[in-house]
């Protein structure tokens, strides 16, 4: 391999850096009199926006159904092996239901891919980041927190049907 | 012979074999849903169109005799435009919602869509709507929208079971199964149609929707049902047993299994009310739970308290042949046992000559031939009763048995025992009375070899992991849940029982006897056998693989 | 005044820089976090307290409640010793350092440096000499690859600054004609200040103090991103804060070194001609000898989020081939000037 010649040799100026570094001082003064950019959480929260993945959550219907079939698909692709759906047999029209469904927060990677592979649009990435738990077990997400109400989740629907 | 080309390459075949039993023996895959090879051709689906030189128009290959020079292409452009014709037009009426269905992951349709189909349709009328969930009989379900109209499960009723309770109804994308007026679909064996139908249409009332068959493992095993020994796979999720299906064995079973086997031989295995967990000694007239090594010391100490005379030993047409094995060694060279025999469970006329036996257990010839029986002028089981009777049987020691459920008096005896040491897996009648208790391991729960009515040997594996077994470490087959599971996950919690198999707790008793069983695995048990049980020498559990050996016994009485 | 009134007073000056020292220290810490944010466009830490200036006391609690780790493999004595060893020779330097003139208290003439030593300079040039060997104890007896590249580097640079510094103090004192610190600062009357009349030397000074102080860019010792610590990976707890300690007091030292050297120190240009009362005026020096510190340790912060950390062979480089002879020649210009008009 030959040496690499430097695109430009430096003048005696240049080797000298003083010039550069006052310009890198001059910099870092102005900006420190800029906006900054730090938000006070948890006082001040971010909204993300509707591309944004949070923690996936399942989609449920105005008359109270949650959408998934339960069938199992989220739950074979899931990278981390996060979910885990049970199913069984209801009397409404879509035959199975998810009996259980659990998803494990902490083997979560927030990837997406269930929401991607979903066929009944039942699971979607939410807004919500803010995860908390003190022991393995809070991190096991059941049908009680994961259900949340279609309409709260019109933004991430929306961005689906138009970017997916 | 005479010789056909198919696909650019030469094969003989036998006259009157069809064009698509020709390709199929020489690994040339030519799609088909109606036709099974166990069954009579119907040539209704249309999807094994293949094109032959010479012929007008593509034929059918399930239906069309092979003959000599004929060159068959099922790769040509016209055979690919017609397949994706039959798969379009059977899609019409077809519901597109697999995440439903629950064949999803083993279906004919499913497949073929991947491999043949083009992926869109043309259709945007409303589809055909029909019912959803009919009970054709006791154990199937029927969703009319999924069914192909194939007739498999009318031809299998009729030709293989037996009985014709099916038929169709209605024509053209009315097309539906119903049984006959008046009848049920309830013959022993209806559940193969849900294995044969290639769609969802038929499901099981017992699994359906129960798991998707990609998140259990199989285990290659044998029905315990009866004599017949049909070869099974068990379908495992959190160490419970989802279902059983047969596994192909043309020496056996075929392609079949009956109703009850399928349904009712594996509950046991996981039903947490009755399963035995860890060994028990009767103290102040309770059952208590102890550690095995008191239970062993206790048993030996009771034991020895005995004449030998006194004592009887009852072995099981249940256990496999290794826990016979070890069990007639482990009595006739501690207790120099003659009081030896097991129990036959034979109901008379409940067979069939399809596949039911009248032996009701698995493994007769096994105990037979392993030695179970009464020593010189030793007593046998009814002897044995008469004893106990006459107070001169005073100790009994069941392997794997419910002696106590055979006749309503017996339950009386067995409670005027001195001692009665029961192996178990599940409470019973025998083992309310026991005093003490050995628990053990399921026919899923072990290594071991049972042989059949017709002189089968075959093996069965471990598909539940229980406290001595572990998945990973003892090579059990494991789904993608058990690769990855961690001891955090819930689904990796499964239950498992404290047991062991028979063997392995007579090696712990007889460690505390002059005459130890040395064995370390199954297999050693077998080696044992093959080495003194002249019907199974020269066998290892290589040699007997998935299908099973045939043994040569004089012992084989044609049908049980 | 008799002995027992000098001892109260210097116990008294003692205490009272020694407090000033460590509320300094503790504010250079919080300052240092505030401004690094703002200049990285970030808040930085304002909770504890009105805007957070009740977190330095945070972390010291934080601190002390930490536990005290040693390794196994460590030398437990020496492991323990060095931190003490940084912290006694940074606060001892500062005894030195005058913060501004005489003033009359009480009636009592009081000179503001705890100690008026004669040879001021050439004290705090071998007490910082000896501050390295807290370092390369610590280094050393961590029984941490780290910790150990971090002390050699320690020393390494220590003693090649040393040279350009030692050389760059040389034409101050040329021009005060004596090595007390009050007196370097009484000879830079009016607008003599050294910085103006040997900018060589001041920028030689400065950059050596960046040097001597471990600051960036010239921080190799604990280069994070290659040591994880250097130096004081292996602490933690008091023994780690006491590092800290030491690193900023240094710095401060560095700071008040850099004004009474360079900057004139406490003096005001010409205060004295606009008459103000005596106590007015010796205020104000004060007053202006910590801006004059403070613009300095702004200067140290500053240039730390700015500038990039030099490569070691950089390092060397610059020590010896570019600091060296520059503070040399430094002393021959200020040699010429003495000659020329005759100082
Ligand atoms: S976001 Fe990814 S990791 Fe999380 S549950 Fe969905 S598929 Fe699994
Ligand atoms: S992929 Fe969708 S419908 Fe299927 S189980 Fe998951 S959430 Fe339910
Ligand atoms: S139910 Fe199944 S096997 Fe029977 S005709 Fe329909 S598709 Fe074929
Ligand atoms: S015929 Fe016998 S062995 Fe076969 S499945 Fe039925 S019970 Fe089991
Ligand atoms: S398989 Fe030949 S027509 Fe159905």
């Amino acid at each position: 391999m030959g040496v690499k010649k430097r695109q430009k040799d430096l003048t005696t100026l240049d080797k000298l850096y003083l010039p550069e570094i006052f310009k890198g001082l001059a910099l870092t003064f102005k900006s420190m009199f800029k906006p900054k950019v730090t938000m006070e959480y948890p006082e001040v929260k971010f909204e993300p926006p509707a591309s944004y993945r949070g923690r996936p959550v399942l989609v449920q219907e105005e008359n109270g159904v949650e959408r998934c079939v339960a069938c199992g698909l989220c739950s074979r692709v899931c990278p981390a092996l996060a979910i885990e759906v049970r199913a069984n047999e209801t009397e409404l029209e879509k035959e199975r239901y998810p009996e259980t469904f659990e998803i494990n927060m902490i083997r979560c990677i927030f990837c997406g891919f269930c929401e991607e592979v979903c066929p009944e649009e039942a699971i979607v990435m939410s807004k919500d980041y803010e995860l908390v738990f003190t022991n393995r077990e809070d991190a096991v997400y059941g049908k009680d927190k994961l259900l949340v109400p279609v309409h709260k989740l019109k933004d991430r629907l929306e961005f689906l049907r138009n970017f997916k | 012979m005479p010789k056909i080309t198919i696909d650019g390459k030469q094969f003989d075949f036998n006259h009157g074999q069809t064009i698509i039993e020709t390709a199929k023996e020489n690994g040339i895959e030519i799609p088909h849903f109606c036709w099974h090879p166990k069954l009579s051709i119907s040539g209704n689906c249309r999807i094994c169109l293949v094109e032959v030189e010479k012929m007008p128009k593509l034929v059918i290959a399930c239906s069309t005799l092979a003959a000599d020079g004929m060159v068959v292409n099922t790769q040509s452009d016209k055979t690919i435009a017609a397949r994706n014709a039959v798969m379009e037009f059977i899609l019409i009426n077809h519901p597109l919602d697999c995440p439903i269905c629950d064949e999803a992951g083993e279906c004919k349709l499913q497949d073929y869509a991947f491999k043949h189909g083009t992926g869109e349709s043309r259709f945007v009328e409303e589809k055909q709507h029909k019912d959803k969930r009919v009970e054709l009989g006791p154990r199937i379900m029927f969703d009319a929208e999924r069914c192909i109209s194939c007739s498999r499960c009318i031809r299998f009723s009729d030709e293989i079971a037996g009985r014709n309770q099916l038929t169709f109804i209605r024509r053209g994308d009315r097309v539906t199964i119903t049984t006959f007026p008046g009848e049920e679909f309830d013959n022993p064996y209806t559940m193969n149609t849900i294995d044969i139908c290639p769609v969802g249409a038929l499901t099981s009332k017992d699994f359906r929707f129960k798991s998707r068959v990609w998140e259990m493992s199989s285990t290659n095993s044998v029905c315990t049902g009866c004599a017949r020994g049909c070869n099974t796979e068990i379908w495992v999720r959190d160490n419970k047993i989802q279902r059983l299906t047969p596994r192909i064995n043309e020496t056996v079973n075929g392609h079949w299994m009956c109703d009850d086997g399928r349904l009712n031989t594996f509950k046991h295995v996981n039903n947490e009310e009755t399963r035995i967990d860890g060994p028990h000694i009767r103290v102040d007239g309770q059952l208590t739970k102890v550690t095995w090594n008191e239970a062993v010391k206790e048993a030996v100490k009771r034991l020895k308290s005995f004449n030998n005379t006194e004592i009887a030993f009852i072995g099981s047409a249940f256990a496999t042949v290794e826990d016979n094995y070890a069990f007639q060694k482990f009595s006739k060279a501690n207790f120099n046992a003659t009081n030896l025999d097991f129990a036959r469970h034979v109901v008379p006329g409940s067979g069939d000559d399809i596949l039911i036996c009248e032996d009701k257990t698995p493994n007769s010839l096994g105990a037979v031939l392993t030695g179970i029986q009464p020593v010189a002028d030793g007593m046998n089981l009814a002897e044995i009763i008469n004893g106990i009777k006459s107070k001169k049987i005073k100790a009994l020691y069941i392997m794997e048995d419910d002696i106590a459920q055979l006749d309503s008096e017996y339950e009386t005896l067995l409670a005027k025992l001195d001692l009665l040491i029961v192996h178990a897996s599940n409470k019973n009648k025998t083992t309310t009375l026991a005093d003490i208790l050995l628990p053990v391991s399921t026919y899923a729960e072990k290594h071991g070899t049972i042989v059949n009515v017709d002189g089968m040997i075959q093996r069965m594996r471990p598909a539940v992991a229980t406290e001595e077994l572990e998945r990973s470490l003892d090579q059990m087959p494991m789904s993608r849940w058990d690769k990855f599971g961690t001891k955090f996950d819930r689904w990796a919690r499964g239950k498992k029982y404290d047991a062991k198999p028979s063997w392995k707790i007579l090696g712990l008793l007889s460690q505390e006897l002059p005459n130890k069983l040395k064995y370390k695995m199954a297999e050693d048990v077998f080696e044992d056998v093959s080495q003194h049980v002249k019907e199974f020498s020269g066998l290892d559990y290589d040699l007997i693989g998935e299908m099973g050996v045939k043994i040569k016994s004089d012992k084989i009485t044609a049908k049980v | 005044m008799n002995i027992w009134e000098i001892i109260i007073i210097t116990v008294i000056k003692i205490g009272a820089i020694l407090t000033i020292m460590l509320l300094t220290v503790s504010y250079l810490v919080y300052f240092e976090r505030r401004i690094s944010a703002w200049i990285q466009s970030r808040l930085g830490p304002n909770r504890v307290g009105w805007e957070g200036i009740l977190q330095p006391f945070a972390d010291v609690f934080k601190l002390l409640l930490k536990e005290d780790i040693s390794p196994v493999a460590a030398n437990k004595f020496i492991h323990g010793l060095a931190p003490f060893i940084a912290v006694f020779v940074a606060f001892s330097t500062y005894a030195v350092i005058p913060i501004g003139p005489d003033v009359t208290i009480f009636g009592y003439s009081i000179q503001l440096v705890v100690a008026d030593v004669n040879i001021g300079v050439l004290y705090v040039l071998a007490l910082t000499s000896l501050g390295v060997y807290g370092l390369t104890f610590a280094g050393w007896s961590s029984g941490s690859k780290y910790s150990l590249l971090g002390g050699i580097r320690s020393s390494a640079q220590m003693i090649s600054y040393e040279v350009s510094m030692g050389f760059s103090v040389g034409g101050v004192l040329l021009m005060a004609g004596s090595l007390s610190p009050i007196a370097i600062v009484e000879a830079q009357y009016g607008w003599m200040w050294n910085a103006i009349v040997q900018p060589i030397g001041f920028i030689t000074f400065t950059v050596a103090a960046f040097a001597e102080t471990n600051r960036l860019p010239f921080d190799l010792p604990e280069a994070e991103p290659e040591l994880v610590g250097g130096y004081h990976t292996e602490y933690s707890s008091m023994k780690f804060a006491g590092f800290f300690l030491a690193e900023y007091a240094n710095m401060i030292i560095a700071a008040g070194m850099i004004v009474t050297l360079y900057l004139g120190g406490w003096q005001v240009p010409y205060i004295d001609k606009l008459g103000l009362g005596e106590i007015v005026t010796a205020l104000m020096q004060v007053g202006s000898f910590f801006v004059k510190m403070g613009a300095i340790l702004f200067f140290f912060i500053w240039v730390r989020w700015s500038i990039p950390r030099f490569r070691y062979d950089q390092l060397m480089n610059l020590g010896w081939k570019v600091m060296f002879p520059l503070s040399l020649i430094n002393i021959v210009w200020v040699a010429a000037l003495i000659m020329i008009f005759n100082l």
